[in-house]
């Protein structure tokens, strides 16, 4: 790939550098970006990570495996039930052991609602970046109700822990199934109407197409996935293509974009939230009786070797490397985020755009800073 | 009346106070009002807590804002810097002295004769208006420029030059109301709307449209408030202003809202009439007094103001201006010669 | 662009759209819980705040095994008592401190308590329990994880020296008609 070489448009301009700073209501955590501009077109964007390290891949080594669970939650922390999906696989596939289908059943279902919790605070905070100030509320009224969905599930809101490796910790309560399904039933009204309120807007148009172009080609070379590699026209979903739990067996569409920008990413979170109704409808349905803990020991001691497993969160691949050394607690467990990989495109897409299409394209990447730094 | 010390000095300063006051107090409650609104478009419920239903909001807003400590930056020009939030602010109140609030009233039999509830018409009316109101872009370039800031001075010049883009084709839009009217004076715009027994709005639909979106460029409301946005980059010309003076850029920028609001009632809704003043079927709404009538076609206005911030994302700078230049100042022109022919064909003015 | 894209473009019909869903939005009921006068509920298995009860606790130490930040600490000694004749070695909690500052809540010292009903359980429903110092206050010794001195219980819910059960806050159940509540 080589080194970029930076844009000039007026070769005998000054340039001026600016810090995007740590501190900035648009940056969704703490983010700083270097920016070159010449007058009010960018040059290069760099953007400087480091500032939420937390160190917890080497927390995790003194954990045990189950006790990582909790950790996870914190990373990308506005899908928490991802997180915890990948890393029960991760420990499941070392192990060797298989869910119940009832537990995995559920698990798709968690899962399938973080992606559309997750979706919805993009959509809330990437409009209200453009200058939307409404579509946040409405929004996040939906995202209370699936808040409330995992309280009533697993006791926690935001950090759930709501996985355990071998299955899940405790079977849906009473009611929940109803709810669930009272929930994402109204779920494609609410869309329509944020959709109402954005997508044939001319000034949201404006603002969107044409802004934070990558190229099919680009996209798979700086690794992307999720929306951003899909929305540049790529089929490629961890679900569809390796697929766990039990993806293989519900049907669902993977959207994909025709030109890379951002108005093609925006389409396809939505349409990507429309396709999770469809999952967790069809999971519900298909719910299966049975237990939903697997056999485990009490403590769990994975043999000794080494694993790669990554599931489709909503921000892309989340992958979770895994070695252990036959003891209690982990080796080593790293963890593959999506959006550190997504971010190097920042610089890609920002290139010969105003400063003020910068804030879009951040927020078109979908980037949380706990998955970056962790 | 007969003793000239009345009728020219203590009646126009008595007069001054209640307009002055009456918009000032309308402007902070415009705030208030604001919140409320927004508040209610994003099903939450806003200021509740500050005197009853939060009605006392704006009120603590402002012995907030008296009692907060005076920052001058230490490398600022210091004369420019305290003289700016005043020269935007001055502007927009003095422009209220011609806007006609009404008819010939006596208060409901409270004064000795009917006198008009305006502090005056002068012939040059909506010119005065216009005029006055582009002193305001003085107090926005002096103000980024004298923060000693440059990203206050980049975006007090950016506010600048979207301020002054916008007033072309505002002016034109103004124009085709004048062809219509045949006269500048605020008081005979709306006469001749009676005489023509029908508001502005209904043949120079296009004028107002554009007159509206003009307005809303020059208070940089939103869509267009890409200058002060707290999410862009570059901040705005006032980022170096707190206290009292960040309550005058403020002031200026809802007392303006309430200026444009107010020039467009007179303009295309018929000021104080009531709708169709000629239809004889619809005298019984007579009872409601003129200015009832202005104030709630201003509060329309002023709620469309708060609806469109409420629900249209922003356009970015150069996007402003391109809509600015390149749409809105042809459609004004060829809507100018259309209005032209039309009146020409009915035979002149009313 | 269609006739029909073009005549939507110059009346604008998208922006209209727009404001209808806000202007309906207008009359919607609102949301907002007027806090402190009117608090969330939580759900049954909320996680919040500790109830601990030190008579039902054995003291096997599963719990500060299973906490995967270590802020549960234990000191205990053994006692000879005499039980039905024969001298036996009894387990004394002398210390258990749960550092509230650093909990994140997750529950997994809940899961790993064996006795039945659980000696630590967060199914308490109570989440009020802030200070203004700290590592004073934030720090909950045995004592006060069971009079839940400085936590304010959500209404209705007992503190643990009142009765409160982990599948019953309100401690109803723990209380006989014949003890009345003090």
């Amino acid at each position: 790939m080589g080194n970029l070489e930076p844009v000039k448009p007026f070769p005998d301009s000054e340039e001026m550098e600016i810090s995007f700073g740590p501190q900035h209501p648009a940056t969704h955590g703490v983010l700083r970006v270097l920016v070159r501009l010449d007058g009010e077109r960018i040059i290069e964007a760099k953007p400087i990570i480091g500032y939420l390290h937390r160190g917890t891949e080497k927390i995790f080594e003194r954990e045990t495996y189950n006790g990582t669970i909790p950790h996870t939650d914190r990373m990308d922390y506005t899908a928490a039930a991802t997180n915890n999906q990948g890393l029960v696989g991760t420990v499941e596939r070392l192990l060797g052991v298989t869910v119940p289908p009832r537990a995995a059943y559920i698990r798709m279902i968690l899962a399938e609602l973080q992606r559309i919790a997750s979706h919805i605070i993009w959509l809330g905070t990437h409009a209200l970046d453009i200058g939307a100030q409404s579509p946040f509320f409405y929004t996040f009224q939906e995202r209370e109700t699936i808040l409330d969905l995992y309280e009533e599930y697993c006791g926690a809101r935001l950090t759930l822990n709501c996985m355990r490796v071998g299955g899940q910790p405790f079977d849906l309560p009473e009611g929940w199934t109803g709810r669930c399904r009272a929930f994402v039933d109204q779920l494609p009204a609410r869309i329509a109407e944020w959709e109402a309120l954005l997508t044939n807007n001319r000034i949201w148009k404006k603002r969107t197409i044409g802004v934070g172009v990558i190229s099919a080609a680009d996209a798979i070379e700086w690794g992307l996935t999720g929306p951003p590699l899909r929305g540049s026209g790529v089929k490629w979903d961890i679900r569809k293509v390796f697929p766990y739990d039990h993806y293989d067996e519900v049907e669902f569409e993977i959207p994909t974009g025709a030109s890379g920008d951002t108005y093609d990413r925006y389409l396809v979170r939505m349409e990507e939230m429309r396709q999770s109704v469809r999952i967790v409808t069809q999971c519900l349905e298909r719910l299966p009786d049975g237990p939903v803990m697997a056999k485990v020991p009490k403590v769990i001691k994975p043999p000794k070797g080494e694993i790669y497993f990554s599931v489709e969160g909503p921000k892309g691949e989340l992958g979770y490397y895994a070695v252990s050394d036959g003891s209690t607690n982990p080796y080593r467990l790293h963890v593959r985020p999506a959006c550190f990989v997504n971010l190097q495109a920042l610089d890609v897409m920002s290139r010969g755009l105003l400063v003020a299409d910068l804030i879009a394209v951040i927020g078109t990447l979908d980037i949380v800073l706990g998955e970056i730094d962790r | 009346m007969a003793n000239p010390w009345i009728a020219y000095l203590l009646v126009p300063l008595v007069k001054i106070v209640v307009i002055l006051l009456t918009v000032i107090l309308l402007a902070a409650y415009l705030s208030y009002f604001e919140r409320k609104i927004l508040a209610y478009i994003q099903i939450r419920i806003g200021p509740n807590r500050v005197g009853p239903r939060g009605w006392l909001q704006p009120i603590a807003d402002a012995l907030k804002l008296f009692t907060k400590e005076d920052i001058v930056p230490s490398r600022a020009e210091k004369l420019v810097y305290l003289l700016s939030p005043v020269i935007i602010t001055v502007p927009a109140l003095v422009v209220f002295s011609v806007i006609p609030f009404g008819t010939d009233t006596t208060l409901f039999g409270l004064l000795p004769q009917a006198i008009p509830p305006y502090l005056t018409d002068i012939n040059i009316g909506i010119l005065f208006i216009l005029g006055v109101s582009s002193v305001g872009v003085y107090g926005v370039i002096l103000g980024g420029w004298a923060s000693n800031n440059k990203f206050s001075l980049m975006g007090g010049l950016r506010s600048a030059a979207q301020l002054v883009s916008y007033e072309v084709p505002m002016g034109f839009s103004v124009v085709a109301v004048l062809l219509m009217a045949g006269s500048l004076s605020m008081v005979k715009i709306v006469e001749a709307q009676r005489q023509a027994g029908v508001w502005f709005f209904f043949p120079g639909i296009v004028a107002f449209f554009i007159y509206f979106v003009c307005g809303i460029a020059e208070t940089n409301r939103s869509p267009f408030d890409l200058p002060e946005a707290e999410s862009e980059l570059v901040a705005g010309y006032f980022t170096e202003y707190s206290g009292m003076k960040w309550a005058f850029y403020f002031l200026a920028e809802y007392a303006n809202m309430v200026v444009v609001s107010s020039v467009a009632t007179v303009l295309f809704f018929g000021g104080w009439l009531r709708p169709f003043p000629n239809v004889a079927a619809l005298a019984f709404l007579d009872v409601i007094p003129p200015f009832v009538w202005f104030a709630a076609k201003v509060g329309f206005f002023l709620f469309c103001y708060i609806w469109f911030r409420g629900t249209f994302p922003r356009y970015r700078f150069d996007q402003l201006m391109g809509l600015g230049w390149k749409v809105l100042l042809p459609v004004s022109l060829a809507n100018l010669l259309v209005v032209g022919l039309g009146v020409l064909l009915i035979g002149g003015p009313r | 662009m269609s006739i029909r894209g073009f005549l939507s473009s110059v009346f604008q019909i998208d922006l209209a759209e727009g404001l209808a869903v806000t202007g309906r939005y207008l009359f919607h009921r609102k949301a907002t819980q007027q806090y402190p006068e009117v608090k969330p509920e939580p759900k049954d298995r909320f996680r919040g705040m500790f109830g601990f009860s030190e008579e039902r606790c054995i003291v096997c130490h599963n719990c500060a095994k299973a906490c995967p930040i270590d802020i549960i600490h234990i000191a205990d000694h053994f006692e000879e008592v005499e039980v039905e004749g024969k001298k036996k070695k009894k387990k004394v909690l002398d210390r258990y401190d749960i550092d509230v500052k650093r909990c994140m809540f997750c529950g997994l010292c809940e899961e790993a308590c064996p006795t039945e009903p659980l000696a630590i359980w967060l199914t308490s429903k109570s989440y009020e329990a802030s200070a203004y110092e700290r590592n004073e206050r934030l720090y909950f010794t045995k004592e006060r994880l069971q009079s839940w001195e400085g936590v304010q219980p959500y209404p209705g819910v007992a503190t643990p020296d009142e009765g409160q059960m982990p599948d019953d806050p309100t401690g109803a159940s723990s209380r006989t008609a014949a003890e009345p509540r003090s």
